[in-house]
C-alpha cells in the first residue's frame, strides 16, 4: 500500500535556517496493516501524515501508494486521490459548525464525479451507530459523536486507507474506547489504517507501532497482541 | 453536474454565516436601489422633458420674448418694448412664418362666489389653439370677432375647475378675474407640470384684447410663439427677426437685444445639458456607492476567509482542487451580492415610483434599470469575490489545518 523512501522535508523557518521535520524516512506499510505513529510533539510525526496524504510534498526522497509514483501526480489528480483513496481523521474533528451531521458527511461527496450520490452519507453515519443523528448539528453532539460523524465523513467515498492524526487526543477514555472500537472494526473488514500519537495506550490498539523521534523512525515493531476496544457503545 | 452541486452547496454556505451576509447585502442593496432610483426617475423626467419641448415648440417653431440676455436659455432682464405690432410686422415680412400667436401673461385671482384660486391667465389670439397646440377637451376656442370685441370669455384649466366648481359643470359658469366677470366657454387639454414646477393645468386663457384692456391695461406682451413652414431655414429666419425688431425698436449697433428668439435648438442644448446630469452623474453617484458596497462585501469575505481556514484546509484534504475553492468563495459573494442587489432593485422601485408620482413625471419603467442593477451587481459581486476566492485558493492545506 504504502513505501516511502528517503524522505527528507525540509522547512525554512521565518529566519532563514532550515529546519529538517524528516530525515531519511523509509517505512513500507501492506494492505490491510493498522500501524501507530507514534512520538511526542515536534518529532515531525503530523508532517509525515501530511506527506502520506498528499496533503504536503517530500524534499527528497520518494513516495509509492499502491504502487504509483505520487511525485508524478498532478495537483487535480491528488486532490482525487485524496477524495476517493483517502480518509482524514483529525484531533479536532474539523466538521463545519451550523451545518448537519449528514451534510458533514456528505462534504467529500461534492468533490467526487460519482453520478449517484443518494443514501452513502446515511449509511456512513449508520456504519459508526449514529444513523439516529443525521439532522444534528456539531455543537449538539458529544466529542465522541462528533469524532464518529469525522469517520463517517472519512468512510463515504470507501477508501481503503484511513489516516487518524491524534484522533483520540480531544476525547474522554470512553469516547476514545469507541473510536478505537470502530478503527478496529473498520481494519477487520480490509481497510490500511496509520494512527499518528502520542498516547502508548491507544498505540497498543494496533498491529504495529512505528517510534518516530527527532524527524528520524528510531522503532518499528510488530503488537504480538494488541488490545481490544470493547464495542460497548455500538 | 460535479460544478452544480457545488454551486448549490457554496449558494447554500451563505445562511451559515448570517451576520456577514447580512453586512455584504446591505451593501449592494443601498448601491443598487440607489442606482435604480436615480435611473428609473431620470428616464422618467427624460421622457417628460422631451415631451413638453415638444408642447413647446411643436415641429418647427420659435418664440419671441419680452427683454434681452439669456442664461440656460431663458430670458433675463424683462423689458417694456414688445407689442403685438412688432409681432405682426415679423409675421408679414418674413415668408417663412406661417402663423403666430403674441401672448400677454398675468399672476392674479380669481373667483367664484367663495371659492378662490391664484390662477396665470394668458391673453391669446384666436390662433391659439393652433399655435400653442393646446386643444380645448370641451367647448371651443373664441373666434376672431371676440377677439375684436373684446369679448368676457374665458378657457379653463383642470385645476382651476377643481378649484372653482369642484363637481358641477363649468360650462357656460361665470367666474371674477380680478374683477371682472367672465363667461367659460371651454376647458384646456390638461398639460400637467412644466420643468420649471409651474401647474400648467392652473391656467386661465382669454382674448388677449380683452387681457390688456379690462384686467393689466398695458399693451405690451410677455411674448410670442411662431410658426415656421417646415422648409424654413432657422438661423436666416432669426437673422431676419433680428432685423425687423432691432429696426423697430430703434436700436443702434452698440445697444444690446431687447428682446430674446428661443428656438428648438436652443432648447435642445439645454435639455442635452439636463439629459447629462440625469443620465450620467446622477448613475456615477449611486455606482460610487455600490463600489463602497463592493469593496465592503470584499473585506468582508477576506475576513471570512481567514476565519474559515480550517474550513478550507478540510475541503483540501476531502479532495478539493483549488479551482473547487476559488468557485466556492466566489460564488458565496456573488450570490450574496446579487441577493441584496435584487432586493435593492425592488426597494429603488418603489422609491422611483413614489417620488415620480410625487413630482408628476408619469410612471417609472423598471427594466431598464434592474437591468442594469443586476449586471452591476454581478459585476461588483465578481470583481468582489476575485481577492478573497484568490487568498483562500491559494491557502496551503497544510497551514490551512494547523
Amino acid at each position: 500500500m504504502i513505501q516511502l523512501n528517503g524522505i527528507t522535508k525540509t522547512y525554512t523557518r521565518p529566519g532563514g535556517e532550515p529546519l529538517n521535520a524528516l530525515i531519511d524516512v523509509s517505512l513500507h506499510i501492506d494492505d490491510g496493516e493498522f500501524v501507530a505513529i507514534v512520538g511526542t510533539s515536534g518529532s515531525g510525526k503530523s508532517t509525515l501524515m501530511n506527506i502520506l496524504g498528499l496533503l504536503d510534498v517530500p524534499s527528497e526522497g520518494s513516495y509509492y501508494l499502491r504502487g504509483e509514483d505520487t511525485a508524478g501526480l498532478a495537483a487535480a489528480a491528488q486532490a482525487q486521490w485524496r477524495n476517493k483513496r483517502i480518509g482524514f481523521v483529525f484531533q479536532t474533528f474539523h466538521l463545519l459548525p451550523r451545518t448537519s451531521a449528514l451534510d458533514n458527511v456528505e462534504l467529500p461527496l461534492l468533490y467526487s464525479d460519482r453520478v449517484s450520490i443518494r443514501g452513502l452519507g446515511r449509511k456512513a453515519l449508520e456504519s459508526v451507530g449514529l444513523g439516529d443523528r443525521v439532522a444534528h448539528r456539531p455543537s449538539e453532539l458529544s466529542g465522541g459523536q462528533q469524532q464518529r460523524v469525522a469517520i463517517a465523513r472519512a468512510l463515504v467515498n470507501e477508501p481503503d486507507l484511513l489516516l487518524a492524526d491524534e484522533p483520540t487526543g480531544n476525547l474522554d477514555r470512553r469516547s476514545a474506547n469507541e473510536v478505537m472500537a470502530i478503527f478496529q472494526a473498520l481494519n477487520k473488514s480490509g481497510r490500511t489504517i496509520v494512527l499518528v500519537t502520542h498516547d502508548a495506550e491507544i498505540a497498543s490498539h494496533c498491529q504495529r507501532i512505528a517510534r518516530i523521534e527527532r524527524g528520524r523512525i528510531v522503532a518499528d515493531q510488530r503488537v504480538t497482541e494488541p488490545k481490544i476496544a470493547l464495542q460497548e457503545a455500538l | 453536474m460535479n460544478t452544480m452541486r457545488l454551486i448549490n452547496h457554496s449558494a447554500g454556505m451563505m445562511g451559515r454565516h448570517k451576520v456577514r451576509t447580512g453586512f455584504m447585502m446591505i451593501g449592494s442593496f443601498i448601491g443598487v436601489a440607489a442606482m435604480t432610483l436615480v435611473v428609473s426617475v431620470g428616464m422618467a423626467a427624460e421622457r417628460k422633458l422631451v415631451k413638453l419641448a415638444h408642447q413647446m415648440f411643436g415641429e418647427s417653431s420659435l418664440m419671441i420674448i419680452d427683454g434681452g440676455g439669456h442664461m440656460m436659455g431663458g430670458p433675463r432682464n424683462p423689458g417694456t418694448r414688445l407689442k403685438i405690432d412688432d409681432i405682426e410686422a415679423v409675421g408679414k415680412q418674413v415668408p417663412e412664418i406661417e402663423s403666430w400667436d403674441a401672448q400677454q401673461g398675468l399672476t392674479t385671482s380669481v373667483r367664484r362666489g367663495d371659492s378662490a384660486d391664484t390662477a396665470q391667465v394668458l391673453g391669446e389670439s384666436e390662433r391659439s389653439e393652433h399655435v400653442w397646440g393646446r386643444h380645448a377637451v370641451q367647448g371651443a376656442y373664441f373666434d376672431d370677432s371676440a377677439v375684436k370685441s373684446s369679448e368676457r370669455v374665458v378657457l379653463i384649466g383642470q385645476t382651476v375647475v377643481n378649484q372653482l366648481f369642484g363637481n358641477e359643470d363649468p360650462m357656460g359658469g361665470e367666474i371674477q378675474i380680478g374683477p371682472v366677470p367672465f363667461r367659460v366657454i371651454g376647458i384646456l387639454e390638461p398639460w400637467g407640470t412644466d420643468p420649471h414646477g409651474m401647474d400648467r393645468d392652473n391656467e386661465i386663457v382669454v382674448p388677449i384684447t380683452t387681457l390688456m384692456r379690462r384686467l393689466t391695461n398695458v399693451d405690451t406682451i410677455t411674448g410670442a410663439k411662431l410658426l415656421m413652414v417646415p422648409s424654413a431655414q432657422e438661423t436666416q429666419v432669426v437673422k431676419a427677426i433680428n432685423t425687423i425688431l432691432r429696426e423697430r425698436h430703434g436700436l443702434t449697433a452698440d445697444q444690446p437685444d431687447d428682446f430674446s428668439i428661443l428656438t428648438a435648438s436652443e432648447v435642445q442644448q439645454v435639455m442635452a445639458s439636463i439629459k447629462r446630469i440625469l443620465s450620467l452623474y446622477l448613475p456615477l453617484v449611486a455606482a460610487i456607492s455600490l463600489l463602497a458596497g463592493g469593496i465592503v462585501s470584499a473585506t468582508l469575505m477576506v475576513g471570512s476567509v481567514n476565519e474559515r481556514a480550517a474550513e478550507i484546509g478540510l475541503r483540501r484534504a476531502v479532495g478539493a482542487r483549488t479551482e473547487d475553492i476559488r468557485l466556492q468563495f466566489f460564488v458565496e459573494t456573488t450570490a450574496t451580492i446579487l441577493a441584496g442587489g435584487v432586493a435593492g432593485i425592488l426597494f429603488g422601485y418603489v422609491l422611483a415610483h413614489m417620488g415620480a408620482t410625487h413630482m408628476h413625471l408619469g410612471s417609472v419603467a423598471p427594466w431598464g434599470a434592474a437591468l442594469l442593477g443586476i449586471v452591476s451587481s454581478i459585476v461588483v459581486g465578481l470583481a468582489a469575490g476575485l481577492l478573497p476566492a484568490q487568498r483562500a485558493a491559494g491557502m496551503s492545506p497544510v497551514d490551512a489545518l494547523r
